[in-house]
């Protein structure tokens, strides 16, 4: 399909990745990359460093406009996509606009997970997720000397460490659920403890939050089945949740993730999905998995692109015990090297 | 509406009858234009006039919105609860392009709790007519069917072989989503009509059903589907595993089953959520709800999914159960993970095994809740033979003269408000059959009124949810504490001012339509087309409108009341007036005695 019209939902690394292998392989396709945020394509990995002033904000993006515009690349930001007709090959976008393509990825990417019993706490945490996110924390942390790091994503470790170089309080609430997406054992957990506390970390060992109150617009009361104590900020850390709610009912095979075979199709023709909203059956897992971090995404916006165009290659589907952290690639065993 | 009627709703008699200058139509056309045009009504099993009754809640006449419900769905109060709410799934509100739909059901909750006098109840119009009718299960079915029977003059008995009214509202749900009084409540005022309950008498076992035909004129099977289905799988005779309804039975008489900490419930319905959320409130720690889909293929409304999620339940999807492991107890389940296949004629995707995907999961007690049966009923026909019923969900009628069917008996599982429209529609049956005429009808009624006071900003309004207990860890204890709390005035008023009252109707007056467009520019959506032709079919029912863009071939601007949200707006920029609206109903009319002839 060299001239007819891809269109990317997402503007991530599997996203981008797919974008410029589209472009080095159908150099006269319509490629068009919808994302929903106004920002440019970034290294989420960084926003910790950010937030503790360690990198500056131009650090963080990837590729300059210009990038796009010399390999005639279409990127439209701050779009939201509502509904996709798959039939039709039609796209919905929020401001009514309709678009058609020909073929179609989906890396529409992930969005802070907070489970569903601390929904009703969801307006008093913090998550760090986008750039937006990022300045939020720099912002509400010129205010405060404290903050409780709630969940223990791949995000939390490097965050609580930014903090400590920014000499505040952490106090940080494990729990047997803390360490997504692996489940935790005894073991880790205790090992995990440990590494904190030499750190300087206030652990909390507790599975229930049973309220949050805001006192001030600097201070939370926060009540555990452990303790209760005060803190000046609380952020939660419980992971990714794949962004496609919007894909309901449109017919795309939905677990957590949008299902995929091996190839990652998602049974819509020429319609691929890749990056973290991909899910694919893992043998050694038994399960469905969303492969995470930043080099498994390109990797799997790569592979999209070039099925898309005709090959037939499968998904290199990360070992269930290797994760990508902070650009490297680390065992499961991550928070070993906190 | 056929355009007779249509006429006949400014200022002339067509088919119908016309009563204080409305009329009431039984035309086919007319019902085919309500199926069409009030989607919550059509989707409602019972037929529940929906906009009307939300009209009354913002009103704040919450007691008349009470009584519109119970005309046809008996039970507001419950179903304000426990409503599986087809009726919202057809919502226009919740169209693609018009945000969600409205949250129908707890309007009518909300007039059963804010009523501040006891509705009017229908009371016989009738003369008792001396004939006897039994009804064995006091159930939404039975007691749906006692109501009606009881209104037109029958003398109605109900055996039940439980200590207490209600069938699976008492029995199936638990408390802490239905409390117990508002069941007491209802089921009085259908008791106070003069139906005699029999409580503990099981029929075939306690009284033969060969008796109880011998001494009144007719009878209704309605016992329900109380067999828990199993899963044929190896294990499940293991101590720790429950079939889903009964656990539900035990926990709902006052019993608590030792179930430990960590709990799996197989199944994907109302049972299968209730009683993962029941195992919480026995001291679950870790409830998995393993299903064998996808969780948007899901029975339960996403309401009941999103509760069960914040109160701490897990939904695993895609999982196969083969064994129940364990030595003398249980000790958890053998999975094997699955794949969606291609799609079932029911919507749903097959679940194709993967191969070697089998793991198990560990659990204490094991909760089997993939549906049930009814328990088979027999007529003795001879000293040795017993006929088996086969009843006919349609007719109502069995196998057996003189006794009817209704309910989960009839269908196998279904819902509440089903089960209701069944024993209706079976009371409506046995009373024909036994005076020789119809008793009760449905008509379209339809009259001129004024365009409504909504507002188009109300069209933006968000949906209401239903306040609940918070945060979810206070739910837990005392287990029997109603999670959903209720809408207070204020939040009734703001969630039903955002129902489109499907039931007007907007329509051009084409020979004094001028054609100036005014209209098409203000409607908000592809609501007023310019049409070359009008489709009917064979009853005269408006059933598509072929546009044109080319001016020429133009032959009318119709209002296509399918894609309308009743906002006003066209009848307000018209310039020649020549829009009308007219409020169409479909109503359920009792036929006074002496009037079956009329």
């Amino acid at each position: 399909m060299p001239e007819q019209r891809c269109v990317i939902i997402g503007n991530g690394p599997a996203a981008n990745e797919a974008a410029i292998t589209l472009r080095e392989n159908a150099p006269d396709m319509r490629i068009t990359i919808i994302g929903a945020e106004r920002s440019g394509h970034y290294r989420a990995y960084l926003l910790p460093d950010f937030v503790c002033g360690k990198v500056a904000e131009e650090s963080l993006y990837v590729h300059p406009p210009a990038f796009y515009r010399e390999r005639n690349l279409h990127l439209r930001l701050g779009q939201s996509v509502v509904n996709i007709d798959f039939h039709a090959c039609k796209i919905t976008l929020d401001h009514k606009e309709v678009l058609t393509y020909d073929g179609l990825v989906l890396a529409v990417g992930s969005k802070p997970r907070i489970p569903e019993p601390l929904l009703i706490f969801e307006d008093l945490m913090l998550t760090l997720k986008t750039v937006r996110d990022a300045h939020i924390w720099r912002e509400r942390l010129t205010e405060v000397d404290s903050a409780l790091i709630i969940g223990g994503d791949l995000t939390s470790l490097s965050f609580a460490n930014a903090l400590l170089t920014m000499g505040k309080q952490v106090k940080f609430m494990l729990n047997e659920d803390s360490f997504w997406p692996v489940r935790c054992t005894e073991k880790i957990l205790s090992e995990a403890s440990e590494k904190l506390r030499a750190k300087g970390v206030d652990v909390i060992l507790s599975n229930k939050i049973k309220g949050i109150a805001q006192e001030k617009d600097d201070r939370f009361h926060v009540e555990t089945n452990a303790r209760n104590f005060h803190i000046g900020l609380i952020g939660a850390f419980f992971g990714l949740r794949p962004n496609v709610k919007f894909l309901a009912k449109t017919g795309v095979l939905l677990e957590k993730g949008i299902l995929v075979d091996k190839y990652l199709r998602t049974g819509f023709e020429n319609v691929y999905a890749a990056g973290d909203c991909a899910q694919v059956y893992h043998p050694e897992f038994k399960d469905y998995w969303v492969s995470i971090g930043y080099r498994n995404a390109r990797n799997l916006g790569r592979t999209a692109a070039l099925n898309l165009l005709g090959g037939k290659f499968q998904a290199d589907v990360a070992a269930k015990n290797i994760f990508e952290v902070d650009g490297i690639v680390v065992n499961t065993s991550w928070w070993t090297e906190f | 509406m056929s355009e007779s009627t249509e006429n006949a709703s400014r200022d002339v008699v067509s088919k119908g009858r016309v009563e204080a200058g409305i009329v009431y139509s039984k035309d086919p056309a007319d019902f085919y234009y309500m199926s069409v045009n009030v989607p919550c009504q059509n989707a409602c099993p019972a037929w529940t006039n929906v906009p009307a009754y939300i009209r009354k809640v913002y009103e704040g006449k919450y007691a008349e919105s009470y009584a519109i419900n119970r005309m046809v769905n008996i039970l507001p109060g419950i179903l304000g609860r426990i409503c599986s709410r087809p009726c919202e799934d057809k919502c226009r509100h919740g169209d693609s392009d018009l945000g969600h739909p409205v949250n129908i059901c707890h309007i009518k909750r909300s007039a059963a709790d804010l009523k501040r006098e006891e509705p009017s109840v229908p009371r016989s119009r009738f003369a008792q007519n001396g004939k006897k009718v039994f009804i064995i299960g006091a159930g939404p079915a039975g007691l749906a069917a006692a109501h009606d029977l009881a209104t037109v003059g029958f003398d109605v008995t109900i055996y039940e072989s439980l200590d207490k009214p209600g069938g699976m509202l008492q029995w199936g749900i638990p408390e802490f989503r239905l409390p117990r009084n508002v069941i007491a409540d209802e089921t009085s005022a259908i008791l106070d009509l003069g139906v005699t309950l029999k409580t503990g008498i099981k029929v075939g076992k306690d009284v033969s059903l060969k008796d109880l035909l011998s001494q009144y004129d007719a009878g209704l099977v309605a016992t329900g589907c109380y067999v828990s289905r199993g899963l044929d799988a190896p294990g499940e005779d293991l101590e720790g595993v429950y079939p889903g309804l009964e656990f539900l039975m035990e926990v709902n008489a006052g019993r608590r089953l030792p179930i430990g900490k960590r709990v799996i419930v197989i199944g994907a319905g109302f049972t299968a959520f209730d009683c993962a959320r029941t195992a919480l409130r026995l001291g679950a720690e870790n409830v998995s709800i393993c299903i064998r889909g996808l969780e948007e293929e899901l029975r339960v409304t996403a309401d009941e999914i999103h509760e069960a999620k914040v109160e701490g339940v897990t939904i695993r999807p895609l999982l196969l159960s083969q064994i129940i492991v364990g030595q003398s107890k249980v000790e958890g389940v053998e999975f094997v993970r699955s794949r969606p296949g291609d799609l079932k004629p029911d919507g749903r995707h097959r679940s194709l095994a993967i191969p070697g995907s089998e793991f198990v999961m560990p659990a204490d007690a094991v909760i089997v809740a993939v549906g049930q049966e009814s328990e088979p009923l027999f007529v003795n026909d001879t000293d040795t033979k017993n006929i088996a019923l086969n009843p006919d969900p349609v007719s109502n009628t069995t196998g057996a003269p003189r006794l009817y069917s209704a309910g989960d008996f009839t269908t196998g599982p279904s819902t509440v408000i089903a089960s209701i429209a069944s024993g209706r529609r079976a009371a409506e049956r046995i009373a024909e059959d036994l005076l020789g005429w119809p008793v009760r009808e449905w008509v379209v009624s339809i009259q001129e009124t004024q365009v409504t006071d909504r507002q188009r900003e109300w069209d933006y309004i968000p949906r209401v949810e239903m306040p609940k207990v918070e945060p979810p860890s206070e739910r837990l204890d005392p287990p029997q504490r109603e999670v959903e709390t209720g809408f207070d005035e204020k939040l009734a008023e703001e969630e039903s001012k955002r129902c489109y009252l499907c039931y007007l109707h907007y329509e051009i007056d084409i020979d004094r339509c001028i054609y100036c467009r005014y209209c098409i520019d203000v409607a908000p959506r592809h609501c007023i087309k310019l049409v070359e032709k009008v489709i009917t079919n064979e009853d005269g029912a408006v059933t598509n409108l072929v546009e044109t863009g080319n001016w020429r071939k133009v032959n009318a601007v119709v209002i296509d009341n399918d894609q309308c949200i009743r906002c006003g707006a066209c009848l307000r920029i018209c310039p020649m007036d020549c829009i009308s609206v007219s409020k169409v109903q479909l109503l359920d009319r009792m036929i006074p005695s002496g009037e079956q002839n009329a």
